[in-house]
C-alpha cells in the first residue's frame, strides 16, 4: 500500500505528501549573520597590526619627549613633622578633596564616590537595549542631551563651589543647626537637587512618550564626568596656599599647582 | 639584485626553523594572513577579518590600546626601577637622587614611570567615557564594561601606591591626605586604613606595604584584568561599531 518516491526510492505511506523534511519550529536569535549587512571586512592582517605599531610607536615617542622636556618631581625628604601647605592628593583624587571643602567626610570621601561607582556598575544592566551601540551619543538627540547637560553641569558646579565657598552653611549656621544637617543633609539635598534636575527637565521636554534609558543614561553620565571635570580642576589647578581659592597664575608664596604632579 | 633577495627570502620561508617557529608561509595572501592571526599567541587576540568601520580612527581613537602601551611601558620601566630602589624610609629618598644623578638614564627611566602613570590613569578615563558615550557596553559587553570599571578602580590604586614610593614631602602628605578619607568610612574606615598603612600614620609599614602592592599584587590584578578584558572584546563580537547597520552607515556617508 505504499508509495514509492521516484527520486529517491523511499516508501511514503498513501497519505503522506512525500515530503523528507519539515519545519519544526521558528527561533528568533542572532546568528553570526543575522541582521548583517553586505560583508565590509578586510584581513586583519596587517592593517591591524600596523595601526597598532603606529599607535604604540606613537605613543612612547609622545612620552619619551615629555620626559626628556619635563623632570618627574622630587621635594624634599619626607617629614611628618613640617606640614606641606597646601597637602594635595594625587591629581585623579582632587575631585575628592575638593568635595571634602563642601561636605562631611564620610559623604564626600565614602558615600558619593561608592555611589558612583554603583552607578557605573549598573549603567549596562538599566540601559540593556541594543539600539544605538557602536554609535557616537545614539542620535541627533542623544548628541543634543549631551551637550546641553554638558554645559549645565560646568555652570551649576562652578557655581556650586564658588557659592558653597563664599557662604558655607557648615560655618555659617554652625551655632544655629546640629552638623548632621549643615554638613551632610543640606549638601545632599543639594547636589542630589543638581544632579536631578537635568533628569527632570529631560522628562518634561520628551513630548509623547517617556525618556529612553540610553537617555536617561547620557544626562546621568554626563553630569557624572563633568562634574568630575570641574571638582579635579578646582582641587588641583585653583586651590592654594591654606587650600583657598586663587586665580592658577596668582597663587601666593610661589605655589605653582603643576609641581605636583 | 631583486632576485636574490627574493631567493633568500624563499629559502628562510621554506626552512626547517621558520616553519617550525612559524607554522605558515610569508603572509602575502588571505591564507598566510589567516593562519598567523590563528597561529600566533599575540596575534590571537585579533579576528582573522575586521569590520572596516571598527579600525576608523574616529570611532575608538586608539584609547585602550594606547592605555595597554602605558601599562607596557610601566612594567618595563618599573623593572628597572626596581634594580635601583630599597624600600626603606632611610633609603628610598636617596636613591630616588642617585637614579637620577648617578645612574645612566636614571632621570629618563623615573620620567617616563611618572608620566606614563598620568598618562595611563588620563587614557583610562578617557577610554571609559569613548566606551560610554558610543554606547559600546550595551548588551553583549555588560559584563566587560564592568571589568573596565574594576580596570580603571585598579588603574588608580596602582598608581596611588606608587605616589607613596619616592619618600619625598609631596608623596608622604598626598598619601596621608588619600588614607585619612578612608577612615571616614563609618564601620570599616579606621580598621582599613591600618590595613593599609599597617600603623596609625605613613611610615615604614606603609611604604612596605604600598611597595609590595604596586610591584606585584596591582600590576597581577592589572594584567589578570586586561587579559580578560581584551579577550571579551574579542569574545563579544569584536569593537561595537561592528553593530552598526550598514544602511544606517551609508545614511551617514551620504551614499
Amino acid at each position: 500500500m505504499a508509495n514509492k518516491d521516484k527520486g529517491t526510492g523511499y516508501r511514503f505511506s498513501k497519505k503522506s505528501s512525500g515530503k523528507t523534511y519539515s519545519l519544526v519550529e521558528i527561533v528568533k536569535s542572532d546568528t553570526t549573520m543575522a541582521n548583517k549587512g553586505p560583508d565590509n571586512t578586510v584581513l586583519a592582517f596587517p592593517i591591524v597590526a600596523i595601526l597598532e605599531l603606529i599607535i604604540a610607536l606613537g605613543s612612547t615617542l609622545f612620552l619619551v619627549l615629555f620626559s626628556l622636556l619635563k623632570n618627574a618631581p622630587l621635594e624634599e625628604h619626607a617629614n611628618a613633622i613640617i606640614t606641606t601647605d597646601p597637602a594635595k592628593a594625587p591629581w585623579y583624587l582632587m575631585g575628592l578633596q575638593e568635595m571634602l571643602e563642601h561636605m562631611h567626610p564620610t559623604l564626600a570621601g565614602i558615600a558619593l564616590p561608592t555611589l558612583a561607582v554603583l552607578f557605573l556598575m549598573v549603567i549596562p544592566y538599566i540601559d540593556h537595549s541594543k539600539e544605538g551601540s557602536g554609535v557616537w551619543f545614539t542620535s541627533e538627540r542623544g548628541k543634543k542631551i549631551t551637550k546641553w547637560t554638558a554645559i549645565y553641569t560646568v555652570i551649576v558646579m562652578i557655581a556650586f563651589v564658588v557659592l558653597d565657598n563664599a557662604f558655607p552653611p557648615r560655618e555659617l549656621l554652625r551655632d544655629v543647626l546640629p552638623n548632621l544637617i549643615t554638613q551632610s543633609l543640606i549638601p545632599l539635598t543639594v547636589m542630589t537637587f543638581l544632579v536631578l534636575l537635568p533628569v527632570f527637565i529631560l522628562m518634561k521636554t520628551t513630548k509623547e512618550r517617556k525618556p529612553t534609558a540610553r537617555e536617561v543614561m547620557l544626562v546621568l553620565f554626563t553630569v557624572l564626568f563633568f562634574t568630575g571635570i570641574v571638582l579635579t580642576l578646582t582641587g588641583f589647578l585653583f586651590r592654594g596656599p591654606g587650600f583657598h581659592l586663587y586665580w592658577p597664575w596668582d597663587m601666593p608664596n610661589g605655589y605653582n599647582p603643576f609641581d605636583g604632579l | 639584485m631583486k632576485n636574490l633577495v627574493q631567493n633568500i627570502m624563499e629559502k628562510v620561508v621554506n626552512s626547517r626553523p621558520w616553519k617550525a617557529i612559524f607554522r605558515h608561509g610569508w603572509p602575502d595572501n588571505p591564507l598566510d594572513r589567516s593562519l598567523i592571526m590563528t597561529s600566533n599567541l599575540f596575534l590571537h587576540l585579533h579576528p582573522v577579518r575586521v569590520n572596516r568601520k571598527s579600525i576608523k580612527a574616529s570611532y575608538s581613537m586608539g584609547l585602550g590600546i594606547i592605555t595597554t602601551v602605558m601599562f607596557t611601558i610601566l612594567s618595563i620601566t618599573g623593572i628597572f626601577l626596581m634594580f635601583f630602589y630599597v624600600p626603606s624610609t632611610e633609603l628610598a629618598y636617596f636613591d630616588i637622587i642617585k637614579l637620577q644623578t648617578k645612574v645612566p638614564f636614571g632621570q629618563l627611566l623615573r620620567n617616563m614611570h611618572r608620566w606614563g602613570a598620568h598618562m595611563m590613569v588620563l587614557t583610562s578615563i578617557l577610554h571609559m567615557v569613548r566606551v560610554f558615550y558610543t554606547g559600546a557596553y550595551k548588551p553583549p559587553r555588560e559584563f566587560n564594561w564592568n571589568i573596565g570599571v574594576l580596570l580603571f578602580i585598579t588603574t588608580l590604586g596602582g598608581s596611588f601606591t606608587g605616589y607613596l614610593l619616592p619618600w619625598d614631602q609631596l608623596a608622604f602628605w598626598a598619601i596621608t591626605v588619600g588614607t585619612s578619607v578612608a577612615a571616614y568610612e563609618p564601620l570599616m574606615g579606621k580598621t582599613i586604613k591600618k590595613i593599609l598603612l599597617g600603623g596609625p600614620e605613613v611610615g615604614q609599614a606603609a611604604l612596605t606595604r604600598f611597595y609590595a602592592l604596586h610591584i606585584m599584587v596591582i600590576p597581577a590584578i592589572l594584567f589578570i584584568l586586561i587579559g580578560v578584558h581584551i579577550w571579551r572584546v574579542r569574545k563579544d563580537g569584536g569593537l561595537a561599531a561592528t553593530d552598526i547597520k550598514d544602511d544606517d552607515m551609508e545614511a551617514e556617508n551620504g551614499e
